[in-house]
Protein backbone atom coordinates (compact mmCIF):
# COMPACT_ATOMS: atom_id res chain seq x y z
CA UNK A 1 0.00 0.00 0.00
CA UNK A 2 2.84 2.52 0.94
CA UNK A 3 4.52 1.65 -2.75
CA UNK A 4 1.11 3.19 -4.26
CA UNK A 5 0.55 5.76 -1.74
CA UNK A 6 4.47 6.85 -3.30
CA UNK A 7 4.07 6.11 -7.01
CA UNK A 8 0.62 8.50 -6.89
CA UNK A 9 2.54 11.40 -4.75
CA UNK A 10 5.19 10.55 -7.51
CA UNK A 11 2.92 11.41 -10.31
CA UNK A 12 1.27 14.46 -8.68
CA UNK A 13 4.89 15.89 -8.00
CA UNK A 14 5.33 14.78 -11.75
CA UNK A 15 1.91 16.50 -13.01
CA UNK A 16 3.28 19.88 -10.87
CA UNK A 17 6.57 19.97 -12.90
CA UNK A 18 4.94 19.57 -15.95
CA UNK A 19 2.31 22.48 -15.16
CA UNK A 20 5.33 24.18 -14.03
CA UNK A 21 6.55 24.16 -17.51
CA UNK A 22 3.86 25.45 -19.32
CA UNK A 23 3.72 21.58 -21.10
CA UNK A 24 0.09 21.26 -19.72
CA UNK A 25 -3.26 22.06 -21.34
CA UNK A 26 -7.17 20.63 -20.96
CA UNK A 27 -7.90 18.37 -23.42
CA UNK A 28 -11.06 16.75 -23.42
CA UNK A 29 -10.83 12.78 -23.62
CA UNK A 30 -13.06 10.57 -25.51
CA UNK A 31 -12.53 7.19 -24.22
CA UNK A 32 -15.16 5.97 -26.71
CA UNK A 33 -13.14 5.59 -29.55
CA UNK A 34 -9.66 3.63 -28.22
CA UNK A 35 -6.60 5.62 -29.86
CA UNK A 36 -3.29 6.30 -29.29
CA UNK A 37 -1.79 8.87 -27.15
CA UNK A 38 1.07 11.36 -26.97
CA UNK A 39 3.27 11.67 -24.53
CA UNK A 40 1.84 15.23 -23.15
CA UNK A 41 -1.96 13.80 -23.72
CA UNK A 42 -0.92 10.46 -21.40
CA UNK A 43 0.51 12.42 -18.49
CA UNK A 44 -3.45 14.54 -18.67
CA UNK A 45 -5.54 11.26 -18.96
CA UNK A 46 -3.30 9.57 -16.06
CA UNK A 47 -4.21 12.48 -13.43
CA UNK A 48 -7.45 13.39 -14.78
CA UNK A 49 -8.47 10.18 -13.85
CA UNK A 50 -6.49 10.50 -10.64
CA UNK A 51 -8.48 13.49 -10.01
CA UNK A 52 -11.50 12.06 -10.59
CA UNK A 53 -11.30 8.90 -8.54
CA UNK A 54 -9.41 10.39 -5.51
CA UNK A 55 -12.55 10.98 -3.58
CA UNK A 56 -12.19 12.05 -0.05
CA UNK A 57 -15.90 12.27 0.80
CA UNK A 58 -18.13 9.65 -0.72
CA UNK A 59 -22.10 9.27 -0.85
CA UNK A 60 -23.23 6.81 2.18
CA UNK A 61 -19.79 8.11 4.02
CA UNK A 62 -22.41 9.10 6.76
CA UNK A 63 -24.78 5.95 6.73
CA UNK A 64 -22.67 4.20 9.71
CA UNK A 65 -22.40 7.00 12.05
CA UNK A 66 -26.48 7.65 11.22
CA UNK A 67 -27.21 3.75 11.35
CA UNK A 68 -25.08 2.67 14.77
CA UNK A 69 -25.86 6.55 16.09
CA UNK A 70 -29.45 6.06 15.71
CA UNK A 71 -29.70 2.66 16.88
CA UNK A 72 -27.25 3.25 20.26
CA UNK A 73 -30.04 6.25 21.22
CA UNK A 74 -32.87 3.53 20.24
CA UNK A 75 -31.44 1.26 22.38
CA UNK A 76 -30.65 3.33 25.46
CA UNK A 77 -34.22 4.68 25.53
CA UNK A 78 -34.69 0.34 25.67
CA UNK A 79 -32.40 0.15 28.67
CA UNK A 80 -33.72 3.53 29.91
CA UNK A 81 -37.22 2.33 30.34
CA UNK A 82 -36.50 -1.43 31.20
CA UNK A 83 -34.60 -0.17 34.04
CA UNK A 84 -37.02 2.46 35.11
CA UNK A 85 -39.64 0.01 35.16
CA UNK A 86 -37.97 -3.51 36.12
CA UNK A 87 -35.50 -1.90 38.18
CA UNK A 88 -33.13 -5.25 36.92
CA UNK A 89 -28.92 -4.99 36.15
CA UNK A 90 -30.44 -7.45 32.98
CA UNK A 91 -32.07 -4.05 31.56
CA UNK A 92 -28.51 -4.02 30.25
CA UNK A 93 -27.91 -7.02 27.99
CA UNK A 94 -29.96 -5.25 25.25
CA UNK A 95 -26.88 -3.05 24.29
CA UNK A 96 -26.03 -6.46 22.99
CA UNK A 97 -28.82 -5.75 20.48
CA UNK A 98 -26.68 -3.09 19.02
CA UNK A 99 -24.24 -4.75 17.09
CA UNK A 100 -26.72 -7.48 16.05
CA UNK A 101 -29.05 -4.44 14.22
CA UNK A 102 -26.48 -2.35 13.26
CA UNK A 103 -24.73 -5.35 11.00
CA UNK A 104 -27.97 -6.57 9.78
CA UNK A 105 -29.06 -3.01 8.74
CA UNK A 106 -25.54 -2.33 7.18
CA UNK A 107 -25.23 -5.41 5.58
CA UNK A 108 -29.02 -4.81 3.96
CA UNK A 109 -28.15 -1.33 3.04
CA UNK A 110 -24.64 -2.53 1.22
CA UNK A 111 -25.98 -5.65 -0.41
CA UNK A 112 -27.22 -3.67 -3.71
CA UNK A 113 -25.12 -0.89 -3.69
CA UNK A 114 -23.96 -0.08 -7.47
CA UNK A 115 -20.73 1.47 -8.96
CA UNK A 116 -18.79 0.58 -6.16
CA UNK A 117 -14.88 1.29 -5.47
CA UNK A 118 -12.81 1.36 -2.11
CA UNK A 119 -9.88 3.55 -1.81
CA UNK A 120 -7.01 3.14 0.75
CA UNK A 121 -8.36 5.68 3.06
CA UNK A 122 -11.69 3.75 3.11
CA UNK A 123 -9.31 1.12 4.13
CA UNK A 124 -7.86 3.13 6.59
CA UNK A 125 -11.26 4.32 7.59
CA UNK A 126 -12.54 0.46 8.18
CA UNK A 127 -9.93 -1.03 9.98
CA UNK A 128 -10.12 2.01 12.69
CA UNK A 129 -13.78 1.35 13.05
CA UNK A 130 -12.81 -2.73 13.01
CA UNK A 131 -10.88 -2.53 15.82
CA UNK A 132 -12.39 0.37 18.19
CA UNK A 133 -15.73 -1.70 17.76
CA UNK A 134 -14.07 -5.00 18.44
CA UNK A 135 -12.62 -2.85 21.51
CA UNK A 136 -16.18 -2.10 22.39
CA UNK A 137 -17.28 -5.34 22.23
CA UNK A 138 -14.66 -6.73 25.18
CA UNK A 139 -15.42 -3.66 26.78
CA UNK A 140 -18.78 -4.34 27.11
CA UNK A 141 -18.54 -8.13 27.19
CA UNK A 142 -15.65 -7.74 30.46
CA UNK A 143 -18.46 -4.81 31.75
CA UNK A 144 -20.50 -8.02 32.75
CA UNK A 145 -18.52 -9.84 34.87
CA UNK A 146 -16.03 -7.14 36.32
CA UNK A 147 -16.95 -3.80 37.75
CA UNK A 148 -15.76 -1.17 34.93
CA UNK A 149 -16.73 2.57 34.37
CA UNK A 150 -18.31 1.40 30.98
CA UNK A 151 -19.75 4.22 29.50
CA UNK A 152 -16.92 6.65 29.93
CA UNK A 153 -14.84 4.20 28.23
CA UNK A 154 -17.14 3.47 25.51
CA UNK A 155 -17.62 7.39 24.73
CA UNK A 156 -13.90 7.69 24.90
CA UNK A 157 -13.09 5.07 22.41
CA UNK A 158 -15.93 6.15 20.17
CA UNK A 159 -14.64 9.73 20.07
CA UNK A 160 -11.44 8.11 19.22
CA UNK A 161 -12.75 6.16 16.14
CA UNK A 162 -14.61 9.17 15.25
CA UNK A 163 -11.70 12.09 15.77
CA UNK A 164 -9.66 9.49 13.88
CA UNK A 165 -11.92 9.14 10.67
CA UNK A 166 -12.09 12.74 10.51
CA UNK A 167 -8.76 13.09 10.60
CA UNK A 168 -8.64 10.49 7.79
CA UNK A 169 -10.92 12.24 5.48
CA UNK A 170 -9.91 15.51 6.40
CA UNK A 171 -13.51 17.20 7.75
CA UNK A 172 -13.72 19.56 10.45
CA UNK A 173 -16.91 18.64 11.86
CA UNK A 174 -16.42 15.45 12.17
CA UNK A 175 -12.95 16.02 14.05
CA UNK A 176 -14.46 18.69 16.21
CA UNK A 177 -17.66 16.14 17.28
CA UNK A 178 -15.04 13.10 17.83
CA UNK A 179 -12.77 15.89 20.14
CA UNK A 180 -16.26 16.56 21.88
CA UNK A 181 -16.79 12.72 22.58
CA UNK A 182 -13.83 12.44 24.07
CA UNK A 183 -13.65 15.38 26.30
CA UNK A 184 -17.55 14.41 27.28
CA UNK A 185 -16.61 10.73 28.46
CA UNK A 186 -16.82 11.35 32.34
CA UNK A 187 -20.40 13.31 31.39
CA UNK A 188 -22.54 10.27 31.99
CA UNK A 189 -20.75 10.37 35.90
CA UNK A 190 -22.34 14.09 35.93
CA UNK A 191 -26.03 12.34 36.15
CA UNK A 192 -27.45 9.90 39.18
CA UNK A 193 -28.65 6.89 38.58
CA UNK A 194 -30.16 5.75 35.72
CA UNK A 195 -29.95 8.99 34.06
CA UNK A 196 -26.61 8.33 32.79
CA UNK A 197 -28.06 6.11 29.95
CA UNK A 198 -29.82 8.90 29.02
CA UNK A 199 -26.52 11.26 29.10
CA UNK A 200 -25.06 8.49 27.24
CA UNK A 201 -27.10 8.95 24.45
CA UNK A 202 -26.82 13.16 24.40
CA UNK A 203 -22.80 12.15 23.78
CA UNK A 204 -23.43 9.35 20.89
CA UNK A 205 -25.89 11.78 19.71
CA UNK A 206 -23.42 15.03 19.28
CA UNK A 207 -20.79 11.81 18.40
CA UNK A 208 -22.24 10.45 15.70
CA UNK A 209 -25.58 11.29 14.25
CA UNK A 210 -24.78 15.00 13.90
CA UNK A 211 -21.28 14.09 12.00
CA UNK A 212 -23.47 11.90 10.24
CA UNK A 213 -25.66 14.10 9.15
CA UNK A 214 -23.29 16.61 7.94
CA UNK A 215 -21.26 14.12 6.27
CA UNK A 216 -24.29 12.85 4.54
CA UNK A 217 -25.12 16.22 3.31
CA UNK A 218 -21.98 16.97 2.30
CA UNK A 219 -20.93 13.91 0.29
CA UNK A 220 -24.46 14.10 -1.38
CA UNK A 221 -23.89 17.66 -2.40
CA UNK B 1 18.13 8.23 -23.88
CA UNK B 2 14.23 7.41 -24.49
CA UNK B 3 12.72 4.37 -22.67
CA UNK B 4 10.41 2.70 -24.91
CA UNK B 5 6.49 3.45 -23.60
CA UNK B 6 4.43 0.22 -22.89
CA UNK B 7 2.31 -0.46 -26.27
CA UNK B 8 -0.61 -2.21 -23.68
CA UNK B 9 -0.72 1.07 -21.44
CA UNK B 10 -0.01 3.46 -24.55
CA UNK B 11 -3.51 3.39 -25.32
CA UNK B 12 -6.81 5.79 -24.14
CA UNK B 13 -8.64 3.24 -22.70
CA UNK B 14 -6.35 1.06 -20.95
CA UNK B 15 -4.21 3.75 -19.15
CA UNK B 16 -7.56 5.23 -18.18
CA UNK B 17 -8.53 1.91 -15.92
CA UNK B 18 -4.60 1.79 -15.41
CA UNK B 19 -5.27 5.31 -13.60
CA UNK B 20 -8.37 4.91 -11.77
CA UNK B 21 -7.59 1.48 -10.27
CA UNK B 22 -3.64 2.95 -9.47
CA UNK B 23 -6.15 5.78 -7.21
CA UNK B 24 -8.14 3.22 -5.54
CA UNK B 25 -7.93 -0.28 -3.74
CA UNK B 26 -10.68 -1.96 -6.27
CA UNK B 27 -13.38 -0.46 -8.20
CA UNK B 28 -16.38 -2.37 -10.31
CA UNK B 29 -17.17 -2.34 -13.57
CA UNK B 30 -19.82 0.14 -13.22
CA UNK B 31 -17.24 2.45 -11.36
CA UNK B 32 -15.08 2.18 -14.17
CA UNK B 33 -17.84 2.82 -16.98
CA UNK B 34 -19.06 5.82 -15.14
CA UNK B 35 -15.17 6.95 -14.74
CA UNK B 36 -14.48 6.76 -18.18
CA UNK B 37 -17.37 7.37 -19.79
CA UNK B 38 -16.64 4.27 -22.46
CA UNK B 39 -19.09 1.49 -23.70
CA UNK B 40 -19.72 -1.69 -21.84
CA UNK B 41 -18.35 -3.61 -24.59
CA UNK B 42 -15.29 -1.80 -25.48
CA UNK B 43 -14.14 -1.64 -21.72
CA UNK B 44 -14.66 -5.20 -21.28
CA UNK B 45 -12.12 -6.13 -24.16
CA UNK B 46 -9.62 -3.80 -22.37
CA UNK B 47 -9.78 -5.32 -18.83
CA UNK B 48 -9.76 -8.54 -20.59
CA UNK B 49 -5.96 -7.69 -22.13
CA UNK B 50 -4.77 -5.90 -18.78
CA UNK B 51 -6.05 -9.22 -16.91
CA UNK B 52 -4.25 -11.56 -19.72
CA UNK B 53 -0.89 -9.32 -19.09
CA UNK B 54 -1.42 -9.95 -15.07
CA UNK B 55 -1.65 -6.12 -14.91
CA UNK B 56 -5.16 -6.08 -13.33
CA UNK B 57 -6.92 -8.94 -11.02
CA UNK B 58 -10.31 -9.48 -11.81
CA UNK B 59 -12.77 -11.06 -9.16
CA UNK B 60 -16.39 -11.94 -10.07
CA UNK B 61 -19.06 -12.39 -7.58
CA UNK B 62 -22.42 -11.85 -7.31
CA UNK B 63 -24.69 -8.69 -6.04
CA UNK B 64 -28.14 -9.90 -5.41
CA UNK B 65 -29.11 -11.27 -8.82
CA UNK B 66 -26.63 -9.09 -10.66
CA UNK B 67 -22.89 -10.27 -11.05
CA UNK B 68 -20.33 -8.05 -10.16
CA UNK B 69 -17.04 -7.41 -11.48
CA UNK B 70 -14.47 -5.90 -9.10
CA UNK B 71 -10.74 -5.04 -10.49
CA UNK B 72 -7.58 -4.14 -8.66
CA UNK B 73 -4.24 -3.62 -9.89
CA UNK B 74 -1.82 -6.23 -9.05
CA UNK B 75 1.77 -5.65 -8.16
CA UNK B 76 3.45 -6.12 -11.41
CA UNK B 77 0.59 -3.76 -12.79
CA UNK B 78 1.84 -1.01 -10.41
CA UNK B 79 5.42 -1.68 -11.70
CA UNK B 80 4.54 -1.40 -15.30
CA UNK B 81 2.13 1.88 -14.18
CA UNK B 82 5.21 2.94 -12.59
CA UNK B 83 7.91 2.35 -15.24
CA UNK B 84 5.46 4.29 -17.89
CA UNK B 85 5.58 7.47 -16.15
CA UNK B 86 9.03 7.11 -15.84
CA UNK B 87 9.34 6.49 -19.22
CA UNK B 88 6.97 9.63 -20.18
CA UNK B 89 9.24 11.75 -17.89
CA UNK B 90 12.22 11.02 -20.01
CA UNK B 91 9.94 12.16 -23.03
CA UNK B 92 8.81 15.64 -21.37
CA UNK B 93 12.17 16.32 -19.97
CA UNK B 94 10.44 16.60 -16.16
CA UNK B 95 12.75 16.71 -13.89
Amino acid sequence: MIYVFNLVYNINRFIFAVKYNQLYSTTQFNLMEDKILNEKESLELISQMIRNSQQRLKEGNGKPFLIFGYITIAISMIVYSLLTLTQSNLSHLAWFGIPVIGFVIMYLSKKNEVKYSKTYLDRIVINIWTVIGASVMFVSIAAIFVRIPVMPLLILLLGIATTLTGLTIRFKPVIFCGVFGMASCVLPYVMNGYNQVLMYAICIFVMMVIPGHILHLKSRN
Amino acid sequence: MFKELNPLLHSELRLAIMSILISVEEADFLYIKEKTGASAGNISVQIEKLSEAGYIRVDKGFVGKRTRTVCSLTESGAKAFAEYVEAIKSYLEVK
